[in-house]
């Protein structure tokens, strides 16, 4: 770990001043500021969720109090309102199509992204290029025609075409990733297992594949967030039947003549995050080197 | 010329490549292709009869389109004050985390939950738990001292202020996550010699760290610009592109007219020129800040 203001520099030069206590107590403070701006900015990080959260199990009254109540008399009414709403289908939906998308996007990828880091093949780099640029594509321009197509086969609003739709999403993660991952593996190792009778496919699930099996969590719980926090698709593809949760939460906003539902609104909510919070904390270092693999040092 | 054909592992190369590359052409390059082709098309969704091929017409009828040259002016305004703000404001917490403390990994769990939280999510908290006018937390804060609170979402120009700051807090730890991971991997020596010659905290950052991370810096910029060009979900659950057209940026205009005038051949021609400004504005940054530092990226 490298400071930019490395201790040890500091204490020098410091020392060059004969320990003065003013410079003590100068660095004492700003110690003391920067603990205080980090808890700051936790704070404004993780309030508004908390703050949902004690809204969900707030009665309609005390949702409308002004000023604010923090204390008030618990209840599970939003959460059993939510549950008769259909929650459980939508639910039920996301499941399916999150856990159908990545395990397709990972299979796919992982491999692609193996080949493409052992195979010195021409075009190698177009491939990468061309991956990338669906990453970076706004989406909208391949949700407007992909409804389109979609209605002329007929798969649209079904849960099996969304799980390949949302393949878009995740695969051009994981390809790029695990071919950060796989270069990171010397290649003594397949060549080892080569010599010592390994066919390519051997080489790869049984050599290669565990060496990365960091990786391939990393790229699983990127997969899994993304996919499950997807709401543009659902929202042009997912017609009637196959609803995901987070276009089902717009059912609580309101309109022209309904009014906006806060409980189940807050109650819903909750529960989309909270598989996902959980796991993040959960495997929290996982998810941070996902999203700081060796970006261009 | 088979001599040279057997040099290369294609069989191989295609067990494991081809799948995925026959299912991205399939998913992602087709639909492309058809919005672009159907942009050329008077194409209306529910009138088979009346659909005719107009050439150019689509894109001469765009801008002389207020609304689609207003959105398409929206969306650079937006891209450049949220990336602006995002990676300001992601650097200097990079910076007040970058040193080992107490709780640290605890710390960046949560700075970094507003990133890996449902936009949809954030978005409604944020409109009705905050930004709402009569019972939201941030007028009752301010009526505290006194001051009446505009309408937010259904005002302008806080409406659009308000996506900006919520796309920032939304933004900000993932640029945060990289500035952090970056500067814990730069070399100590030179700030070491900057600190014997005498140079400040804030020079130091600017004139040697800054420069040492500036791949990490060029790439992370090109994330920025690209998601927040696109930014559909938060603004389509905090304003729906509105008030009048105050938030309409171009992933809202093609959703709006697609879905209200059912011309879809318009509303593609629309998307074809999004997809074309981003291609160029990422080329010309790529050409401009040089090749050199071409790292392997990728990310939300």
């Amino acid at each position: 770990m490298v400071a930019i203001a490395p201790r040890r520099a500091r204490r020098s030069r410091r020392g060059a001043r004969t320990h003065s206590v003013r410079h003590g107590t100068r660095r004492r403070l700003l110690r003391g500021l920067r603990g205080v701006a980090i808890l700051l900015a936790i704070a404004v990080a993780v309030f508004p969720l908390l703050w949902v959260l004690l809204a969900s199990f707030k009665s309609a009254g005390d949702l409308m109090r002004l000023p604010p109540v923090v204390v008030f008399r618990p209840t599970l009414s939003n959460y059993l309102g939510v549950a008769r709403e259909g929650f459980f289908t939508y639910l039920r939906n996301s499941a399916i199509v999150t856990l159908g998308s990545v395990a397709l996007s990972v299979g796919l990828g992982i491999p692609a992204a193996f080949g493409l880091s052992r195979f010195a093949i021409p075009g190698r780099k177009t491939i990468m290029m061309a991956v990338l640029s669906v990453r970076f594509m706004p989406y909208i321009v391949f949700a407007l025609p992909l409804f389109l197509l979609m209605v002329q086969i007929g798969i649209i609003g079904t849960l099996g075409g969304l799980v390949f739709v949302y393949i878009i999403i995740n695969l051009p993660v994981i390809i790029w990733l695990m071919r950060a991952f796989f270069d990171d593996i010397p290649r003594d190792i397949d060549e080892a297992a080569a010599i010592d009778g390994a066919s390519q496919g051997v080489t790869f699930f049984r050599v290669v594949l565990p060496c990365a099996l960091p990786g391939v969590t990393t790229v699983t719980i990127l997969s899994l967030i993304f996919a499950w926090n997807e709401y543009l698709f659902a929202l042009f593809l997912s017609g009637r039947y196959a609803q995901t949760l987070t276009v089902g939460l717009t059912r609580f906003l309101g309109g022209m003549e309904t009014a906006v539902r806060w409980g189940m609104l807050s109650a819903w909510s909750i529960a989309i995050v909270a598989p996902i919070v959980v796991l993040s904390l959960l495997v929290n270092r996982h998810l941070r080197r996902g999203f700081t693999t060796d970006l261009g040092q | 010329m088979p001599h040279s054909r057997r040099r290369y592992p294609w069989g191989k190369a295609a067990l494991y490549i081809g799948p995925s590359v026959v299912v991205l052409l399939l998913i992602a390059f087709l639909p492309v292709f058809y919005a672009v082709r159907t942009s050329f098309w008077s194409w209306h969704l529910h009138r088979s009869a009346s659909r005719a091929l107009v050439g150019l017409g689509n894109y001469l009828e765009l801008f002389g389109d207020q609304r689609y040259v207003n959105s398409l002016g929206l969306t650079f305004l937006f891209t450049l004050l949220s990336v602006s703000g995002t990676m300001v404001l992601g650097f200097l917490l990079a910076l007040l985390v970058q040193r080992p403390f107490r709780g640290k990994n605890v710390a960046l769990a949560l700075l970094t939950l507003p990133m890996i939280m449902t936009p949809v999510v954030s978005a409604l908290m944020w409109r009705f738990f905050f930004f709402e006018p009569s019972v939201g937390l941030v007028n009752w804060f301010l009526g505290l001292f006194g001051i009446r609170g505009p309408a937010w979402v259904a005002s302008s120009p806080w409406a659009f202020i308000s996506v900006i700051i919520v796309n920032i807090w939304f933004m900000a730890p993932f640029v945060m996550l990289i500035m952090e991971a970056s500067l814990s991997s730069i070399p100590k020596e030179p700030l070491e010699a900057a600190i014997l010659d005498g140079a400040g905290y804030w020079q130091r950052v600017l004139h040697i760290v800054i420069p040492m991370i500036r791949g990490t810096i060029l790439f992370t910029l090109i994330f920025r610009i690209t998601i927040d060009y696109r930014m559909f979900d938060i603004i389509n659950i905090m304003t729906g592109g509105g008030p009048a057209f105050d938030t309409q940026v171009l992933s809202i205009w093609v959703y709006n007219v697609a879905l209200r005038t059912f011309e879809v051949g318009y509303a593609n021609a629309g998307a074809t020129v999004m997809m074309l400004l981003i291609g160029a504005l990422c080329l010309g940054i790529l050409l401009l800040a040089g090749r050199k530092s071409e790292g392997r990226l990728w990310s939300r």
